[in-house]
């Protein structure tokens, strides 16, 4: 069975809310019911068909094509299968999944991976802010899974962020793992301003030196043996992060933020 | 336009009828006697095996004023999981324990409800109250002014003024800030808080102004009887929701001394120390002593489970149970200088040992009470429930079984410490039309609502018989305001807007000046500001005013 495969028409010049085309939901619908779903546009409800050619059928494999940025909450509560966008996708990139994977091959609007429990997403290109955060309000952010940028990140990257990893090949933005308050982020580019801003536990692996506000302490040089099982468990993934040349488990670790629990650690490769 | 309700069975208890079958006519808005068989009927509802009941009246409803605000700004979730969509006539909306201002009306209309009342309209902050009000289609809504935490009142006790000049000052307030009533909550203990005191009993001195908590309820509910509102002080008691706070509340009860005085969501100040947990039910002892004491009427803040956020004037008791916030976030505040503020989101669970016997505590206190004229259902909404709660409350209180297969659903041992499955009484429909309407509305003072005789407004709900009476109370087929068809079949087919109810009492202007002094030494908004002009109310062309009478009037 071919993937279920959406071929963008035309480019809506409203935002759209792809909500309802994840592979769950569309298990067992023919193209033709498929064709009849409505999605949220700007204002108005735009049918599937209207918008997109479909073709093959296997809903677990579902590929988006021509996408571009105003695609919002592509893979929304995703629990099983895999979607694959060629192209951008918009805001909200697989908020809430629960399972399955979500492939990208452009760049990834805000709020990717937000609040996601589990599952697997790669991003090829660069993604805006709050990367794995929580909603606005909402207290908890990413609760489990793994995210891989092989781009930039943009600002707030794991913003209230709960459980799961977060790779970022590239450069942070500022406020990078700001109110953390459990889970991994590792960036091999560069940070911004404001690192850890109010974290409260969590780690942030770096491979170059962060600006550190005075809120965090040094701790002084270890030698930490569980990286080389953090990397280990990198080694599947297609990506710089699987190389083994990289990997370090010399490190200089700090502690913070200080102004709140304070049990965070930012972990530098010497 | 004349219409014709034919063949309903009417339940009225303001003109003491139960369950009769009769015909109503509404001429222009206003129920009229049987016309003459020469006038023609413009449009005849044929309610054959209907229950017909005037429009409910929700006496204490948190729908105006900051507090809903920052509870919606503190709780996006509450939006985000509750989206209304709009319609040809309905406005789009959101939120389940705090929904918008248009979901209100729109909800409450739907359930049969043709008015609500805010019971915590801050003086300093009514206007917003109003204008937020003002944005609630189809109610009638009122507001009760808080008066008790505020400085120029503790003051005037401070230097022993004599009643009449706390008379004026209440009357005065009450004007400006167009209210129908006067609301006290934690009597000088929102003000004590300011002070470092984080508990006040009813006879423990403000630490800077010396006053006690007994003192401000006495000098209050003088006032308002002098004054002849006919709504009696309204009191949120001292000690909300601490264990032990039974005894608070008898003393309450017992200290004012035969002034009328209506104690609210008295369900959170009916708790004992007995017990394994140090938790236990005071709603036997509440209930004797509201049988016995016919100068107290009460309404009961029933909680029911599930999420729902907790809004209160009683910063010192919100801040005592910020703990307790579910999600884990909170607000306390000051407010102008002039009163306070707490907003503590809450999860009631059936299978947490409070919660599953505040549930019983409050269900206790509605079938121990004999006199349904003076208690009231309400849940405070949003503080134990969303108010689209409240059919199922009614099931609760019409259905033995019912409510005794949810009390096995509880907490073991909560079950154990509640006398619930041993109460027999279910309430009856004319019970439930006496407490959300006739009751409601003589409690108010409001003249010609909450019945349906001669002369009374058009506020009029049709239900279908049903047993499961929360289904029945869901989904009213008719509700007119004012004789017009709102709902039909549980959905809004015509928007309205209600009127604001109010009351005028006279002051001595001559107080104007003192105030006048007071406001511009310590007052964040000038005197001239403070007063809300009746244009306020009426110029967008939706709202209007109306005054009901004193009683033995000054």
């Amino acid at each position: 069975m071919s993937a279920l495969t959406f071929t963008l028409k035309n480019r809506p010049d409203q935002r759209v809310d792809m909500s309802p085309l994840v592979c769950q939901k569309l298990a067992g619908l023919t193209p033709a019911e498929i064709g009849a779903l409505e999605l949220q546009s700007g204002k108005r409800k735009v049918r599937v068909d209207a918008l997109f050619n479909i073709a093959g059928a296997d809903a677990q494999n579902m590929v988006i094509k021509n996408s571009f940025g105003k695609l919002d909450f592509i893979g929304k509560a995703l629990h099983g299968g895999s979607i694959a966008v060629e192209g951008d996708a918009g805001a909200y990139l697989g908020l809430g999944m629960a399972g399955g994977t979500i492939h990208v091959s452009g760049n990834a609007g805000i709020f990717a991976a937000c609040e996601m429990k589990e599952g697997m997403i790669t991003i090829a290109g660069d993604v805006e802010d709050f990367l794995g955060a929580a909603l606005p309000g909402n207290k908890m952010g990413m609760k489990g899974g793994t995210v891989l940028i092989k781009g930039n990140a943009g600002e707030r990257v794991g913003d209230h962020m709960r459980r799961g990893t977060i790779l970022i090949e590239g450069d942070a933005g500022d406020y990078c793992g700001s109110r953390m308050t459990a889970g991994t982020i590792a960036v091999m580019g560069q940070t911004g301003k404001y690192l850890g801003y109010a974290m409260r536990r969590g780690t942030l692996l770096l491979w170059r030196a962060p600006h550190l506000s005075a809120r965090f302490n040094d701790c002084g040089a270890h030698t930490l043996a569980f990286l080389p099982i953090l990397f280990a468990s990198f080694r599947q993934l297609n990506s710089r992060f699987a190389d083994p040349a990289l990997a370090f488990n010399r490190v200089r670790r700090f502690g913070g933020d200080l102004s709140e629990m304070g049990r965070g650690e930012v972990l530098v490769k010497m | 336009m004349l219409i014709k309700l034919t063949g309903g069975k009417v339940y009225d208890p303001a003109n003491g009828i139960d369950g009769k079958q009769q015909d109503i006519y509404i001429q222009d808005g206003r129920i009229v006697n049987k016309p003459g068989l020469d006038v023609q009927i413009d449009q005849e509802y044929n309610l054959k095996g209907k229950v017909v009941m005037s429009g409910a009246i929700d006496m204490h409803t948190h729908i105006g004023g900051g507090k809903g605000n920052i509870a919606r700004t503190l709780l996006p979730e509450d939006h985000r999981a509750d989206p209304v969509a709009r319609t040809a006539i309905t406005r789009s909306g959101c939120g389940h324990a705090m929904p918008s201002t248009f979901v209100t009306g729109y909800r409450y209309a739907e359930m049969g409800y043709t008015a609500g009342f805010e019971p915590a309209v801050l003086p300093v902050n009514a206007r917003q109250a109003h204008m937020e009000m003002g944005d609630i289609p189809i109610l009638d809504k009122g507001g009760y002014v808080m008066l008790g935490s505020d400085d120029y009142l503790l003051r005037l006790l401070t230097a022993k003024k004599d009643q009449k000049a706390v008379n004026d000052y209440v009357a005065w307030t009450l004007n400006a800030a167009k209210a129908i009533g006067v609301k006290v909550v934690n009597a000088g203990g929102i003000n004590a808080f300011k002070f470092n005191q984080r508990k006040l009993d009813l006879d423990e001195k403000n630490a800077h102004y010396e006053v006690t908590p007994r003192q401000i309820l006495q000098t209050l509910a003088t006032a308002v009887k002098e004054l002849g509102i006919p709504h009696p002080l309204h009191v949120h008691g001292c000690n909300l929701g601490v264990p032990g706070n039974v005894e608070t509340t008898l003393d309450t009860i017992q200290g004012i001394g035969g002034l009328p005085m209506h104690l609210t969501h008295i369900q959170f100040h009916s708790y004992g120390t007995e017990g394994d947990f140090k938790f236990s039910s005071g709603a036997a002892r509440i209930a004797e002593a509201v049988n016995k004491h016919k100068n107290i009427t009460i309404d009961v803040g029933q909680v029911l489970f599930g999420q729902t956020v907790t809004a209160s004037g009683d910063n010192m008791r919100q801040h005592a149970n910020h703990k307790l916030a579910n999600p884990n976030k909170w607000v306390c505040m000051d407010i102008e200088c002039d009163a306070g503020c707490g907003v503590v989101p809450f999860k009631y669970r059936d299978q947490n040992f409070v919660n599953a016997l505040q549930w019983a505590i409050g269900l206790e206190t509605f079938l121990l009470v004999d006199d349904p004229w003076r208690i009231f259902l309400t849940t405070d909404h949003p503080n134990g429930a969303p108010f689209t709660s409240y059919p199922h409350l009614i099931r609760l209180l019409m259905d033995k079984s019912f409510r005794n297969e949810m009390l096995a659903t509880l907490h073991p041992e909560a079950q154990k410490m509640t006398t619930l499955a041993s109460i027999n009484r279910e309430y009856t429909l004319n019970e439930i039309a006496i407490m959300t309407r006739a009751g409601a509305a003589k409690l108010i003072g409001l003249e010609d609502r909450g019945g349906l005789g001669a002369g009374n407004w058009g506020d009029i709900t049709v239900y279908t018989e049903n047993a499961d009476r929360q289904l029945m109370f869901e989904k009213p087929d008719y509700v007119f305001k004012n004789g017009e068809l709102v709902v039909k079949d549980g959905k809004v087919v015509k928007v309205t807007w209600g009127t604001t109810h109010i009351v005028k009492p006279d002051w001595d202007t001559a107080i104007e000046k003192d105030l006048q002094k007071y406001f511009d030494r310590y007052l964040t908004m000038k005197l001239g500001n403070f007063k809300i002009s009746d244009d306020e109310i009426t110029e967008d062309g939706r709202g209007s005013l109306t005054a009901h009478p004193l009683r033995n009037g000054v």
